[in-house]
């Protein structure tokens, strides 16, 4: 037991630090780091190394090699620096590598060095080159401040949306600030800065001298200064070798120390972690490594290399040439239990499992006293945590023994949480391992989730491992195993050496119907890749149509995407595909197009009625639709032209086309429209009223009404009205007319091809009795009864009917037969009918 | 005589909920566009809006001024232009800018319309008016039921794309009765059936995902019409996307009919008879409301009255043959009178409880029931002005398929006498398809009298009722059985059956006779039918023919697929289609298999409502309806009109 304490230092009287081995490395590096731009991702990150630096003044022939390793020393990738001289290197929080160059432009690297884009960080720069440059993280994303050549800070708080923000000027500033940081406060990022003995606040708009309180006097100088993980607290080291540590609002001060060494450290980072004990700083000098916080005392070690240190969550990472380390305050579980002669409750239920493998009677001593005081529910979890915080999965299994252990005399104890941390620390050991170089601790991993590991599994391209955590782990497939598998797929459309069926065939093989998996997500990165054919295979694949169309029309397969979106039945689709194809092909190719498209022919054809008519024309024109193409004209007769001759026109055009789609009945009719119309207008010169657009009824009634028979005979013959529809027309017009004596003539002038009857109707109709009872009599026998009846003539009515012996007829009569007036010839036919019936 | 339900009849679903979430939504919209503001509202919308959320409800949420958007040229018929004279609320642009001051305040403006063309260029124009005029204010357009790319793209064109946001207001089902659900798209129908346009199919597939996330999911579907087969495949692809939702779930209707409007013309041409019909085709009903104009309300003044089932009087009548109406309206007078009379002899406490009490009711009955009284002289009287009894006895004939000549001449004298353009033409088209196109002769002539009789301009209807299959010419029988079987070849095709070609139509025969009496639609009877105590849905028809589009449905839900119904199908020249999901099917109570929800693509009739109503009743089913537009012959024809701007 003791001699795990071994490595634990104590600071002040509360805590502990340790510092453990991660990995011991065998990267290959041939330069001393001091030599190289170092960035190391926080969350146990990739390193980048950026040989041969230019502030070296080395041969100008020899490029530069970019090189870029797991957190184990593993390399990802290595490239020759082909651009221009790099200031500072960072990694973004997605994991993608920040070049600051010394003109202001920043180059974006994926995890295995593929160049992703790149941006500037304003004009200013060009002429006055960029003096430093830190990348920072904030809740936002990933950010990069730069400091130029004029002493003037620029910022963008999101590299992903990019803003730049060109800080305010510290007034009289002449030399550049001897160091520099980025703060985050209220979600907005300041710098500040040290120029000699002062300090200086900026944001956007203003610049503000600030003071930490309780600092030393006699300052000339800050040679370090250092924010926390969080933002919350800041280190400030003086040229006396003077440490003050506080809030980084500088507004409280939390401890400070005097290390009695002037020089100025290579690094200065806070090692805290979320509730700890204390609070403390690593400074690091070429040789010697000290942790510094509210105590006397120091810890130091002895940096037997060049190291590098990288701020965590939870503690700092220090690596060199040979090992890899971490630095950390012991969490408060951990030093509970491990803590020389602890009587916590987990110390002791750890002391009972092992007495108890030894079968020792003692472990039941232990247990008993930890029940005394009603302790083990405690003691259970006490272990549970501490494992998650051991390192050595030696370690993590004897505390989850004990655990296991003390939960077996527990009644209640809900298994949840030892379950989870079996689980986590089984996925923390795998990213752990030397292969994979992910060296994350456990608060580290529940601060980045399991989904964003994920994540970064995929970037470093460790699909298997990925998924047999998701499956380990039961996450749903959408967000689990689908997802990484359309990550795979978008990979492997990316190599090249593979034949498109293969590929296509490969993908599909392994995502089948997977569900939450988008083939066209897949074929669009095929087709960024410039495979389009296996884009194309990989679509087919996708059983949305809908998703199918947008991706086909990029790649200018544009009658593919028309048949797709016909298919998919949605006719927005089909016509964001219609307006492609109609820019995209001459208009004779478009129209071929059409043709064979009914489905998006009637829908081009519905829009041009609204917005293109003399599209549409064409459109008819090409398919020699010359049926349509009549209406078409006769349309534009009614809509587009006012004066006559232009009418006839069109209508002549329309009749020419009827004509041509053998539809002589419609040519006909429009000729016979034509001749109306120039008929109507002499009508109108001639007689004056209004003739135009009449039917040629009405054309006749209203020549009638207006007394020119003779002119309403004459277009009667020239148009062949029929004969009965003659006889309606003038009677209900010489009726409207009440020209009776006209009428009687017309009656008389021949024998009516409609009969009588409508005359008695329309006579009643005007209310003239007398001339109804006229014709009423020259009505024939079958519709004399009705004829009889229209005029009021019950009596005779029924005597008419009952000559006819028509039962129908009778009843009808009977209908009418009213009130007291009519019961004699009710009567009459009650005895007619009776009769009818004895016979 | 009323229609009491069979006490075993399962309950409606809650429709209620369906004007809400369009409430909440369109008010979410308004919120959108934080300020005060004009809301332009599209005429057709105004019905529809008014049923949903009136004007206290607008104002709450800053709508300043209501407009309504004008398009002068899109009036299709007189009917219909007399009625936005009436209706005219509206501004021209110029007026209108001169009406708010300028620079005082920014106003918003808002555009509630159908996603239409000309709608959009109505909005440019005042946008573009505005920008003339060197004013910036916010604009939102919002499209109901939902946003289509031309209008978006024509949006751009005008270069106004950047100026306005747009959105959409899914408001796709208006309940406008108990058991009736309109998508109030009238348009539907001659977009489909007559341009061949696509677009209104995603709604329908919406509008039917909606219902079954909230009253689903149907364990049976079976559909016929290629209208049908295509929203029916875009809403399962619909549903599969959102998979999971509704898997749990009871389903509360146990089966989802789908039908085509072209399947059976013949009905809808009919002249409506039942109640609620001859109101709808005398009075016009919009929205579930009817103007009642002075010549009803014996008054000088106009009134609308909401037709539904909370009208006490009419809910007892409105499926009622006309012939009872009249009897049953005057015995609930007297009745009513007697239950006034009561009131004599009544003590000061008995009194005070029929005045706290009952009165407000009789008095409310009373009122309606005058209303409907008049409705039905206005009816009468209108009716034998036109020889209503001649009218309906041709239309039999053609039914039965007998005295065609006589038929034919009575058309012919209806046109000569110009009674009514609409009228001819219906009556021409239930010719046609009674009689599988018109003989050659008779086509060109009553063609000929018609274009004499109502103006040359209706060459362009006679096109499109071919085109629709409404009004064809008997064509010599090879050239014809050529087509069709090619055409037919083309529908068996799986990717053909996506197409429809507007042309195809033309090979279409109606088959009618041959169906009818496949379906034996004209019942035989022994002397009388009595339309006091129907025995089937012909009643609606005087007994004279059951309607095609309901016996399907009364068919199918019998056999509970189209088995044995090939040569139905066949000679419909319709593909068809069911699906049965036994795992919903399982956990569906007895109840809800005998809730019918039947979608009627392209509108339905009031008369197949009635006569459904009445099949539900005498087989214990609850039918609910859910049309794109409630239509009727009139309709219908002017759907196919076309009429000069």
């Amino acid at each position: 037991m003791d001699c795990y304490t071994a490595n634990w230092k104590p600071l002040g009287d509360s805590a502990f630090y340790r510092k453990y081995e991660l990995y011991s490395m065998d990267w290959d590096l041939k330069e001393e780091l001091r030599d190289c731009l170092v960035a190391a991702a926080p969350y146990g990150g990739p390193i980048a190394l950026l040989r041969n630096p230019w502030r070296k003044e080395k041969a100008a022939s020899l490029r530069p090699v970019l090189e870029i390793y797991s957190a184990s020393g593993v390399p990802l990738a290595s490239l020759l620096w082909k651009s221009g001289p790099v200031v500072s290197l960072g990694w973004s929080a997605e994991e993608e590598l920040l070049c600051v160059q010394e003109d202001g432009a920043v180059l974006v690297y994926g995890l295995h060095g593929d160049f992703r884009r790149h941006f500037s960080m304003g004009n200013e720069v060009l002429q006055n080159r960029v003096l430093d440059a830190r990348i920072f993280h904030t809740e936002f994303g990933s950010g990069v401040a730069i400091l130029t050549g004029a002493h003037r800070f620029t910022l963008s708080a999101n590299v992903g949306d990019l803003k730049l923000r060109r800080m305010s000027e510290v007034p009289g500033l002449q030399s550049a600030p001897s160091c520099w940081t980025t703060l985050c406060q209220d979600r907005v990022a300041h710098i500040l800065l040290a120029v000699g003995p002062d300090l200086y606040l900026l944001d956007h708009a203003t610049c503000s001298m600030v003071t930490p309180p309780g600092l030393a006097p006699g300052v000339s100088s800050f040679l370090q200064m250092a924010v926390s993980f969080t933002y919350r607290h800041l280190a400030l080291f003086t040229d006396t070798g003077y440490i003050w540590m506080g809030t980084a609002s500088l507004k409280e001060k939390l401890c400070e120390f005097n290390c009695n060494i002037r020089a100025p450290p290579k690094q200065m980072v806070w090692c805290t972690r979320p509730r700890s004990k204390e609070k403390a700083v690593v400074v690091a000098w070429e040789r010697r490594l000290m942790v510094v916080g509210d105590a006397p005392e120091s810890i130091q070690f002895v940096l037997d290399e060049d190291s590098y240190l990288v701020p965590e969550l939870d503690g700092v990472r220090i690596f060199s040439r040979s090992t890899h380390e971490f630095l950390h305050e012991v969490p408060a579980a951990s030093e509970e239990i491990f803590k020389i002669a602890s009587m916590a409750p987990g110390a002791l239920l750890l002391e009972a499992q092992k007495e108890y493998e030894k079968e020792s009677q003692k472990a039941d001593e232990y247990l008993r006293e930890i029940q005394e005081l009603g302790q083990l529910t405690q003691a259970v979890q006490q272990c549970i945590e501490a494992a998650g915080h051991e390192h050595r999965p030696d370690m993590q299994k004897s505390l989850l023994r004990a655990a296991s252990f003390g939960k077996c005399f527990l009644d209640r104890f809900p298994p949840d949480s030892f379950v989870r941390m079996c689980q986590d620390l089984r996925v923390l050991n795998a990213v752990r391992d030397y292969h994979i170089g992910i060296p994350l601790t456990y608060s580290q991993y529940k601060q980045l989730t399991i989904q964003v590991l994920l994540d970064r599994l995929v970037l470093r391209r460790l699909y298997p491992l990925a998924i047999q955590i998701c499956e380990y782990l039961r996450l749903p497939e959408v967000q689990g195993v689908s997802r990484i598998l359309a990550h795979w797929a978008c990979y492997k459309v990316q190599q090249k050496d593979v034949s498109d069926e293969d590929v296509a065939r490969a993908i599909n093989q392994k995502l089948g119907d997977t569900p939450g998996v988008s083939y066209s997500d897949i074929a669009a990165r095929a087709y960024g890749c410039g495979r389009t054919e296996l884009a194309i295979k990989l679509l087919e694949y996708e059983p949305r149509s809908g998703e199918q169309v947008p991706l086909l029309l990029k790649m200018k397969r544009s009658k593919l995407a028309l048949n797709k979106a016909i298919e998919s039945g949605d006719t927005d689709l089909v016509f964001t595909v219609l307006l492609h194809l109609k820019n995209e092909l001459n208009r004779g190719d478009f129209f071929m197009t059409l043709r064979n498209q009914p489905m998006a022919l009637s829908l081009y054809r519905q829009f041009c009625k609204h917005q293109e008519l003399e599209t549409l024309k064409d459109l008819y024109n090409q398919d020699d639709n010359h049926q349509e193409l009549g209406s078409f004209h006769i349309r534009a007769s009614y809509a587009a032209e006012e004066r006559i001759e232009g009418r006839v026109a069109a209508l002549q055009t329309a009749a020419d086309a009827f004509y041509k789609a053998k539809n002589e009945f419609a040519a006909k009719a429009t000729e016979d429209q034509m001749r109306l119309l120039r008929l109507q207008r002499r009508l109108e010169d001639e007689l004056g009223g209004r003739f135009l657009d009449l039917s040629l009824h009405d054309t006749v009634t209203t020549l009638i009404l207006g007394g020119h028979n003779k002119r309403a005979e004459q277009l009667a013959r020239d148009f062949r009205i029929p004969d009965k529809r003659l006889w309606w027309l003038k009677l209900t017009a010489l009726a409207e007319l009440e020209d009776w004596e006209e009428l009687e003539k017309f009656s008389k002038s021949k024998k009516s091809p409609i009969g009588y009857l409508p005359f008695v109707e329309i006579c009643m109709k005007q209310h003239n009795k007398y001339e109804a009872k006229k014709y009423a009599s020259r009505v024939g026998p079958e519709q004399k009864v009705k004829a009889l009846l229209l005029v009021g003539d019950v009596a005779q009515a029924a005597d008419v009917a009952i000559e006819h012996r028509n039962e129908a007829e009778l009843s009808l009569v009977l209908s009418h037969c009213t009130g007291a007036t009519d019961g004699a010839t009710a009567d009459k036919i009650q005895r007619a009918r009776a009769q009818a019936q004895k016979k | 005589m009323a229609f009491p339900h069979r006490p075993d009849a399962p309950e409606l679903p809650d429709f209620s909920m369906l004007k809400r979430l369009a409430r909440d939504q369109l008010i979410y919209l308004l919120e959108q566009l934080p300020g005060k503001k004009d809301l332009f509202i599209e005429a057709d919308l105004m019905s529809p809006l008014d049923r949903i959320a009136n004007v206290s409800i607008l104002k709450q949420h800053e709508v300043d001024k209501l407009y309504k958007v004008e398009n002068k040229p899109a009036l299709s018929s007189s009917e219909h232009s007399m009625q936005v004279q009436s209706l005219c609320l509206s501004f021209l642009p110029s007026v209108l800018l001169q009406r708010i001051p300028v620079l005082v305040r920014a106003f918003g403006l808002c555009f509630l319309v159908r996603p239409r063309i000309r709608n959009m260029r109505y909005i440019a124009n005042l946008v573009n008016a505005d920008k003339v005029a060197g004013r910036t204010r916010k604009y939102k357009v919002i499209f109901s039921p939902q946003k289509f790319y031309a209008c978006e793209m024509v949006l751009e064109e005008e270069g106004i794309y950047g100026d306005v946001s747009c959105d959409e207001w899914a408001f796709s089902l208006l309940p406008l009765d108990v058991d009736l659900l309109s998508m109030e798209l009238p348009e539907f129908f001659r977009d489909y059936f007559l341009e061949g346009d696509q677009r209104w199919i995603n709604t329908v597939a919406q509008a039917l995902h909606l219902l079954s996330t909230l009253y689903g999911p149907f364990p049976n579907c079976y559909g016929i019409g290629r209208c049908a087969k295509m929203s029916y495949e875009l809403w399962r692809q619909l549903e599969e996307e959102e998979d999971g939702e509704t898997k749990g779930r009871r389903p509360e209707i146990g089966h989802i009919f789908l039908l085509d409007r072209d399947v059976d013309f013949v009905t809808a041409l009919c002249s409506q008879v039942v109640y609620e019909g001859l109101v709808d085709d005398t009075f016009r009903i919009k929205c579930g409301s009817v103007d009642f104009g002075p010549e009803v309300t014996s008054s000088d003044k106009s009134l609308k009255v909401l037709l539904n089932a909370e009208d006490k009087v009419f809910s007892e009548i409105r499926n009622e043959h006309f012939s009872n109406v009249f009897g049953f309206l005057s015995q609930k007078a007297r009745n009513l009178q007697a239950q006034y009379d009561r009131r004599r002899g009544m003590d000061i406490k008995q009194m005070k409880n029929f005045v706290s009490r009952e009165l407000k009711g009789l008095k409310q009955e009373h009122r309606l029931l005058s209303l409907h009284i008049g409705a039905c002289e206005s009816i009468m009287k209108k009716k034998t002005k036109q020889d209503f009894q001649e009218l309906i006895k041709t239309e039999h004939a053609l039914l039965e398929g007998f005295n065609i000549r006589e038929g034919t001449s009575y058309i012919e004298e209806h046109i000569d006498r110009q009674v009514s353009p609409i009228e001819s033409l219906r009556l021409m088209c239930l010719l046609s398809i009674t009689e599988n196109g018109l003989i050659p002769k008779d086509y060109r002539s009553l063609k000929t009298q018609y274009l004499q009789s109502y103006g040359p301009e209706h060459l362009l209807t006679f096109s499109n009722l071919r085109r629709a299959g409404l009004l064809t010419e008997q064509a010599p029988g090879d050239t014809l059985t050529a087509v069709e079987s090619k055409v037919s070849k083309l529908v068996t095709d799986k990717a053909a059956g996506k197409i429809t070609d507007a042309f195809s139509s033309l090979a279409k025969r109606s088959n009618f006779r041959a169906i009818s009496k496949k379906l034996n639609l004209i019942p035989r009877v022994d002397g009388e039918y009595d339309l006091k105590v129907p025995r089937d849905m012909a009643y609606v028809f005087s007994g004279a023919y059951v309607p095609l589009s309901c016996r399907i449905v009364e068919l199918v839900l019998e056999r509970r697929s189209w088995q044995g119904l090939d040569e139905v199908v066949r000679l419909l020249n319709c593909s068809e289609c069911a699906f049965t999901d036994m795992a919903k099917e399982d956990k569906a109570s007895s109840e809800s298999l005998r809730l019918i929800l039947v979608v009627f693509l392209g509108g339905c009739t009031f008369s197949e409502i009635s006569a459904l109503r009445f099949l539900g009743r005498e087989k214990g089913y609850r039918f609910i309806f859910l049309t794109t537009a409630v239509t009727n012959s009139a309709r219908l024809m002017e759907a196919m009109s076309e009429v000069k701007a």
